[in-house]
C-alpha cells in the first residue's frame, strides 16, 4: 500500500506546482480515488453496508462529486486557466517541501515502527499542513475551497489508518451527507462570489432585512 | 420524550412549509414552535437527569437541562423579533420562508448538539447547524455579506474539521492505553482515565483550536466580526447566543472528561487562546467605528473571558457559568438593538449616532442598559461572574494572567464607553422624525433584560441548582 501514499503524496504536491484550475481539480479528485484504493486495498473486501458506504463517500463524494460540482461552475464561468494553488516562488515552495518533511519527521514520534502506519499518518499529516499553506497564503474563493478540501481529504486519510470500529450506518450516512452538502454550498459561493478576489465595499446599506 | 421532541418538533415544523397556509405564516409557524420548544425545555429542566436513550445517543445531563433552556428562550425571543419585523415590513415576506426553513433547522442540529451524548453526533449537529446559518447571513445584493458568509462557512469547515481530526486523535489515544474507542460520552471517563499520552494531547490540542475557531477565539477569530457585521440582526443574535452557547457546550463536555488526566493541556491551550483573544479583541474595540463590529469584538473579548474562566477551573467554574449565560442575553439584546439603530440610522457609523435615548427612548435604554451588562458592572450576573473568575486565578496563583486580564478589562471598558456612551447621551445636529417603537416590538428585549437582572439578583433555586451541577462536572467547586 505504500506505493498507493507515495503516489498521494504526489498528488497532494502536484497542484501546487502546476498552476492550472483543472490540475486543482483533477488533484482532488485523485485524492478521492487514490483514498478509495487505499480503504478497499486495507483490509478484507468490503461486505458491509458501511464498509461500502466508506467508499461511497471517498470515491463518489469526494473523488468525483466534489470536483465535478465545482468544474461545472468553472467552465460556465469562463474562468482563466491560469490559477496558483499557492504563491509561484522559491520560498513558498520550499516552505511545501518543509512541511512534507516536518510532517515526515513528527509522524516517527506518533508511531515507534516504520511501515504502513507511519507513512500514512506523515501523508495525513502532510495534507493538513499543505491545506493550511493554501488557506493562509490565498484570498481567493476557489483556492480557498481547494485548502479546506484537502484538509478535509487528509482528515478522511487519517481516519482510514484507525483501527476499524464503525459507528451505526446512520451516523455515518449523516457524516457523509455533511461533506456532500458542504460540497453544495461550495459550489453555491463560487457561482455567487466567482473563482477570484475581489475587493469588498464596506457594509453597504440596502433594503430592509429580517 | 420532551428532549427527543426538542429536536423532533423543529424539524417536522420546517417540513409543513411546504403547505402553502404555512407559507403566508411561516413567522407565526416560528413563534409557535419557539414557545413550545422553550416549554418543553422548561419541563425538560424541572425534571430529573435522565439515562441515556435511543441507543445511548441522547442523554439529559445538568448541562444539557440547563443549556435547553437558555438557548430555546433565546431562539423564542429572536422568534418574536422576526414575526414583528416581518409584520411591519411586508416587503420582507417572500424572504420569510426560506428564512424560518432554513431557522427551523438550525433550531433542530442546535437542541441535538445540547442533548447529544456520542462525540461524533455532536459534530454532525454542529456542522448542520453552520451549514444552516451560512446561507442565512448572505442579503440579497450585497456582496460584502455574501462574502462574509462564505469566511464563515470557510472557518468553520476548517474549524470543525480540527475538531474531527482531534477527535480521531483522541480515539488512537484510547488504542494506545488498550482500551477499545468510543465516542459515547457517558463511557469516555473510563477509557481516557489513563496516562496523558502523545495522541491524547495532540487530539485535545486539536480540538480545543477547532472549537477556539467556532467560538471566535484567537487565532482563527477573523470571520466573527465580519459576519456578525454583515449578517441580519436576528442571524447575528442567532450565532453569538444560540450557536455560541451549543459550541460551548461541546466544549464542556470535553473539559469534563479529559480534565482530570489532562488538566495541563486544556489549562495552557485554553489560557494562551483567551488572553491572546482579550488582546487581539481590545485593540480592535479601540480602533473600530462601527456598532456591530464593536458588539462582536466585545463577543471575541468574552469568549476569551470565558476560555480563562475554563481553563482555570475550579472555583471560576460557577462565575464561568453565570458569565456564560448572562452574556448569551447580553449579546441577544445588544444585537437585536443594533440592528434597529442602523435600520433607523441607516448607518453603523458610531460617530453619526447620538441622543438615543431622545430620539429612539426604547434602543436608547437596550443599548445603555445592555451596555452596562457588558461591561460587566453590578447588579448584572457578569459582575459577579468575571469577579469569581479574577478570585479564581488569584487562588489558583496565575498572578501574571490575573495582571493581563486586569489590564485587558479596562481597557475594553474605556474603549467601549467612549464609543458608545456619546451615542446614548449626546446631541444629535439634525433633528429627524423617527418612527415609533411599539412596545411589542420591543417585548422580547424587556423578556431578556428581565433574565440578566434576575441573573444578578435572583436565581431560581432550579437553575442555580444545575448550574452549580454544570459547574461540578468542570471541575468547580
Amino acid at each position: 500500500m505504500s506505493p498507493l501514499l507515495i503516489a498521494l503524496l504526489g498528488i497532494l504536491l502536484l497542484p501546487l506546482f502546476v498552476a492550472t484550475w483543472r490540475m486543482s481539480l483533477f488533484g482532488l479528485a485523485a485524492q478521492g480515488l487514490l483514498m478509495g484504493w487505499i480503504a478497499y486495498r486495507m483490509g478484507p473486501p468490503p461486505t458491509t453496508a458501511s464498509e461500502w458506504l466508506t467508499l461511497v463517500d471517498l470515491v463518489v463524494v469526494r473523488g468525483l462529486w466534489a470536483p465535478l460540482a465545482l468544474y461545472g461552475i468553472l467552465r460556465a464561468q469562463g474562468a482563466d486557466a491560469h490559477r496558483d494553488v499557492v504563491a509561484p516562488n522559491l520560498l513558498t515552495w520550499t516552505v511545501a517541501l518543509g512541511m512534507v518533511v516536518a510532517s515526515f519527521t513528527f509522524s516517527e514520534a506518533l508511531v515507534a515502527e516504520s511501515g504502513q502506519q507511519q507513512t500514512l499518518i506523515s501523508v495525513a499529516g502532510a495534507g493538513v499542513l499543505l491545506g493550511f499553506l493554501v488557506l493562509a497564503t490565498q484570498a481567493s474563493p476557489l483556492s480557498q475551497m481547494m485548502g479546506a478540501l484537502r484538509i478535509e481529504n487528509a482528515i478522511a486519510l487519517f481516519e482510514l489508518g484507525g483501527e476499524r470500529h464503525h459507528e451505526p450506518l446512520w451516523l455515518q450516512l449523516a457524516q457523509t451527507s455533511v461533506v456532500a452538502l458542504t460540497v453544495l454550498l461550495y459550489r453555491r459561493y463560487l457561482s455567487m462570489l466567482g473563482g477570484s478576489a475581489a475587493p469588498t465595499e464596506e457594509g453597504a446599506l440596502e433594503e430592509p432585512t429580517i | 420524550m420532551s428532549s427527543f421532541a426538542d429536536i423532533v418538533l423543529p424539524a417536522v415544523a420546517r417540513l409543513n412549509l411546504r403547505g402553502r397556509l404555512a407559507h403566508a405564516r411561516a413567522t407565526t409557524l416560528l413563534v409557535a414552535v419557539g414557545l413550545l420548544a422553550t416549554t418543553l425545555a422548561v419541563v425538560v429542566a424541572l425534571g430529573p437527569a435522565r439515562a441515556p436513550m435511543l441507543g445511548g445517543f441522547i442523554r439529559i445531563d445538568a448541562t444539557s437541562r440547563l443549556f435547553l433552556v437558555v438557548v430555546n428562550a433565546i431562539f423564542l425571543g429572536i422568534a418574536g423579533y422576526v414575526w414583528n419585523r416581518v409584520s411591519a415590513a411586508p416587503a420582507l415576506h417572500v424572504r420569510a420562508t426560506r428564512f424560518v426553513t432554513l431557522t427551523l433547522a438550525f433550531l433542530a442540529a442546535a437542541n441535538t448538539v445540547l442533548v447529544g451524548n456520542h462525540l461524533l453526533l455532536l459534530w454532525v449537529a454542529l456542522e448542520a447547524t453552520t451549514l444552516a446559518a451560512a446561507p442565512l447571513i448572505v442579503r440579497p445584493g450585497v456582496r460584502a455579506s455574501q462574502q462574509a458568509s462564505w469566511r464563515y462557512l470557510l472557518f468553520s469547515s476548517v474549524g470543525l474539521g480540527l475538531v474531527l481530526l482531534g477527535f480521531g486523535c483522541l480515539a488512537r489515544g484510547m488504542e494506545a492505553d488498550g482500551h477499545v474507542p468510543t465516542f459515547f460520552i457517558d463511557r469516555l471517563p473510563e477509557v481516557a482515565s489513563g496516562h496523558a499520552n502523545i495522541w491524547t494531547k495532540l487530539g485535545l490540542s486539536f480540538v480545543l483550536l477547532g472549537l477556539g475557531t467556532k467560538l471566535g477565539l484567537a487565532p482563527m477569530y477573523s470571520w466573527l466580526p465580519e459576519a456578525y457585521d454583515e449578517a441580519p440582526p436576528a442571524v447575528t443574535a442567532l450565532l453569538a447566543a444560540v450557536q455560541f452557547n451549543c459550541a460551548l457546550v461541546v466544549l464542556f463536555r470535553i473539559v469534563h472528561v479529559y480534565r482530570p488526566q489532562n488538566g495541563s493541556v486544556i489549562a495552557g491551550v485554553l489560557l494562551a487562546m483567551g488572553l491572546a483573544s482579550m488582546g487581539v479583541s481590545t485593540l480592535n474595540l479601540i480602533a473600530t467605528r462601527n456598532l456591530k463590529r464593536l458588539i462582536a469584538y466585545a463577543s471575541i473579548n468574552h469568549a476569551g473571558v470565558i476560555a480563562i474562566g475554563l481553563g482555570v477551573g475550579k472555583s471560576a467554574a460557577y462565575g464561568l457559568l453565570l458569565y456564560v449565560v448572562s452574556n448569551a442575553f447580553i449579546k441577544a439584546i445588544l444585537f437585536l438593538t443594533a440592528g434597529q439603530i442602523k435600520a433607523h440610522y441607516r448607518t453603523k457609523d458610531t460617530r453619526q449616532i447620538a441622543g438615543l435615548l431622545k430620539h429612539l427612548p426604547y434602543s436608547g435604554v437596550f443599548l445603555m442598559v445592555g451596555t452596562f451588562a457588558l461591561l460587566g458592572f453590578p447588579p448584572f450576573g457578569s459582575f459577579l461572574g468575571e469577579l469569581l473568575v479574577l478570585s479564581a486565578l488569584v487562588s489558583s496563583n496565575q498572578m501574571l494572567v490575573f495582571a493581563a486580564f486586569c489590564v485587558l478589562v479596562t481597557m475594553s471598558f474605556v474603549a467601549t464607553g467612549r464609543t458608545i456612551f456619546p451615542m446614548i447621551w449626546g446631541h444629535r445636529k439634525e433633528a429627524q422624525a423617527w418612527p415609533r417603537q411599539t412596545f411589542v416590538s420591543v417585548l422580547p428585549k424587556i423578556v431578556f433584560l428581565f433574565v440578566l437582572l434576575a441573573l444578578g439578583l435572583y436565581i431560581p433555586p432550579v437553575i442555580n441548582g444545575l448550574m452549580r451541577e454544570v459547574a461540578s462536572s468542570l471541575g468547580g467547586a
